[in-house]
């Protein structure tokens, strides 16, 4: 207070001063082209003053503010019955709608259009370059979208005048002031949402980082990196979380805790949306998934249902395959032979491929119900999307076809 | 590692967008100071000023202990003319002008760059998504801190060069004519100069080609000014932040620049125009 009061004494002082001597000893003799040089630099002054506390120029024409949000489907899309919607099953909190973003040739994001509610954990899952990251960060108003609209809570994230007791958000780890010390770090954040210094101690205990809150982040190791963009994300204790690949660099105990702490926080009844291009990771952290590749959403569904959908069939091995097969197929099932002469089935079950087969006297060497992993499933949906893969890598991935959508 | 503990105060049902909006200038005081704990929790920051002015103080000494030469003699003076008296004022502040302006402009540049290229700039304006509140943050808390540093040193370096004078030339007092503005207006350079480096860092978002635009700005435009032939090189130059800071400072004004109520608006104009361009730009992109 002290400094600013000397500030604002000394800068009074010297315009006062110079004031009195532009009145005293120069107006008169100040030639009417120094008037118009004033007149010209006053422009740009006052045009700063208006840019500063005038009109919030972020926001793009069109109308001031969204509706409120609304349990299941807004106006915004109700004017267009076309897009297909599921069934409200909670309020939305999160909802992208019809969002595209292009960087010059590239088309980051197409058309995307998804919700996510509250109480649940959202996986966000696509390849590398799906455009998992460019969403997030249209979410969080870094980037403006070309088109389309993204809404937290019914609201443009710009609109919060303190956004981090709404949305808690963990973009990039790394992204660190290396020669400030944690705890800085944190009260920064904390004092430009208006958050009390105690809640910095309290998630920095929270996050394990209460020994090294006096380091200097740049020391930090990739794990320690993430602990201290969850704890910044947490600061406020928000009802949203958005967290960019969280585990990434974590060790196993740590990557237990977010799974935990995830959970914990879904279980309060909080929106919490994590993106990751690991689906084992997903399967295990989310109960709904998004799936994205090329910008295009792929797949949005729970994580119950897309394992459901994921290819399984009963693979059955017998001295005698030809009659096997034929018996099956007479039965109602679909048979493939696969290449190293074993049946693979669909549309039976285990028991009923084992029954047929006794009842006519065949003998089963091996009979297996197969489940193809959510690895699988998950290339089977995104292989065609991938930006960068390497030649013939996915050639094992589960045949196409899979598609939850 | 604990397990996780969250606030069980919170309500689960945790409302979503709840208008808890306070005034703006509640929000203007929240991001004024979280952009006063990044200023002062740098340590380089602290570093690098109390270099500065150690390296501006010892210069300014040996400057005083060393001048003969009248300052802009070589521009005024016809030669075998008898050499102008020296000027007591400008000679306070030539250490200044380069050894606290330099630096000074250089971390200002780095409020915006360092951010940028380490990415926390996203955090920063997912924090406050009014971009033109931290750039506004910015450049006043930069802006005084400069001030303040810059006032002091100025002071420092006006009294230190009176006293080693008053045994060569004969020192001036505050209340000589012209003393107390000029050493008001060199301390007023610095804030300009570190406004400019915000402005600056903030348009071009790289911290090299940031650091020598606002160089550039700041120092360069004003010595290629020099090099000009001989009405121009005033007519233009006095545009500049480097004349306009000498107009101020000095005792006796070369003929040709502007009054000191006009150089006083270039030196308010350049930073005005720096934060300006800034403004508009960092509404306009994406982060």
């Amino acid at each position: 207070m002290g400094v600013a009061l000397t500030v604002v004494a000394l800068g009074a002082a010297f315009v006062v001063f110079c004031l009195v001597d532009l009145a005293r000893a120069r107006v008169r003799n100040l030639p009417k082209w120094a008037w118009g040089v004033i007149i010209c630099i006053q422009i740009p002054l006052g045009g700063l003053a208006y840019l500063i506390f005038g009109r919030d120029w972020t926001r793009p024409a069109g109308p001031a503010s969204p509706p409120p949000s609304l349990p299941g489907v807004t106006d915004v899309t109700a004017a267009r019955p076309s897009v297909p919607r599921r069934a409200p099953a909670a309020p939305v909190v999160i909802e992208v709608d019809r969002l595209t973003k292009r960087f010059g040739p590239v088309t980051a994001v197409d058309d995307l259009s998804f919700a996510v509610r509250p109480g649940t954990v959202t996986g966000f899952l696509g390849p590398n370059g799906a455009g998992k990251t460019t969403t997030l960060r249209v979410i969080l108003g870094l980037d403006a979208p070309t088109s389309g609209i993204a809404l937290v809570g019914g609201r443009r994230y710009q609109d919060f005048i303190r956004p981090l007791r709404q949305v808690g958000s963990l973009l990039d780890a790394t992204a660190l002031p290396a020669g400030r010390a944690a705890w800085f770090h944190l009260l920064a954040i904390a004092q430009s949402n208006g958050i009390g210094r105690h809640r910095v101690s309290e998630v920095l205990e929270l996050t394990g980082l209460d020994t090294v809150a006096t380091r200097r982040t740049g020391e930090f190791s990739l794990g320690m990196k993430q602990r201290l963009g969850i704890a910044a994300a947490l600061l406020a204790d928000p009802p949203v979380l958005l967290l960019d690949e969280p585990v990434n660099g974590l060790d196993p105990e740590g990557i237990h805790w977010i799974r935990q702490l995830l959970r914990a926080m879904a279980a309060q009844g909080r929106t919490i949306l994590v993106s990751s291009h690991l689906m084992s990771e997903m399967a295990q952290t989310a109960d709904h998934l998004i799936i994205i590749g090329r910008g295009r959403l792929l797949a949005d569904t729970s994580t119950a249902q897309f394992i459901a959908a994921a290819r399984h069939d009963v693979l059955v091995r017998s001295p005698r395959p030809g009659e096997l097969a034929a018996l099956l197929a007479a039965s109602g099932a679909t048979v493939r032979r696969e290449d190293d002469g074993a049946l693979a089935v669909t549309g039976m079950d285990q028991a009923t491929v084992g029954d047929l087969a006794v009842s006519r006297g065949i003998a089963v060497h091996e009979l297996m119900a197969r489940h193809a992993s959510l690895e699988e499933a998950y290339l089977a949906i995104t292989g065609a999307s991938t930006d960068y893969r390497a030649g013939g890598a996915l050639s094992t991935a589960a045949p196409a076809g899979t598609a939850v959508r | 590692m604990t397990a996780p503990q969250l606030n069980a105060a919170r309500p689960a049902d945790a409302s979503v967008g709840a208008d808890d909006a306070p005034a703006r200038l509640v929000r203007a005081r929240d991001v004024l100071a979280s952009e006063w704990t990044k200023l002062r929790s740098l340590r380089s920051n602290r570093l690098t000023v109390a270099i500065a002015a150690v390296v501006t103080l010892g210069l300014t000494a040996v400057v005083a202990a060393t001048f003969t030469a009248p300052l802009g003699a070589r521009h005024r003076g016809a030669a075998g003319a008898p050499a102008p008296p020296v000027d007591r004022l400008a000679t306070s502040f030539l250490a200044f002008a380069e050894y606290t302006v330099l630096p000074v402009t250089v971390l200002s540049v780095l409020v915006f760059t360092s951010e940028y290229s380490s990415g926390l700039i996203r955090t920063t304006f997912a924090a406050v998504p009014g971009r033109r509140a931290v750039l506004a943050a910015k450049a006043a808390v930069t802006g005084a801190a400069a001030l303040v540093i810059g006032e002091v040193l100025a002071f420092a370096c006006f009294f230190l060069t009176q006293a080693i004078f008053t045994g060569k030339h004969g020192g001036l007092s505050l209340a000589a004519p012209g003393a107390l503005r000029a050493v008001l207006a060199a301390g007023f350079t610095l804030a300009a100069c570190a406004l400019v480096g915000v402005g600056v860092g903030a348009v071009i978002r790289h911290t090299a080609g940031a650091i020598a635009a606002a160089i550039a700005l700041v120092a360069l435009v004003a010595a290629a000014c020099l090099a000009l032939p001989a009405p121009w090189n005033v007519r233009i130059g006095r545009f500049t932040l480097p004349f306009a800071a000498y107009e101020e400072v000095t005792a006796h004004p070369p003929a040709g620049l502007f009054s000191p109520g006009l150089s006083l608006l270039i030196l308010i104009a350049w930073p005005a125009a720096a934060l300006l361009i800034a403004a508009i730009v960092l509404t306009r992109r994406d982060i």
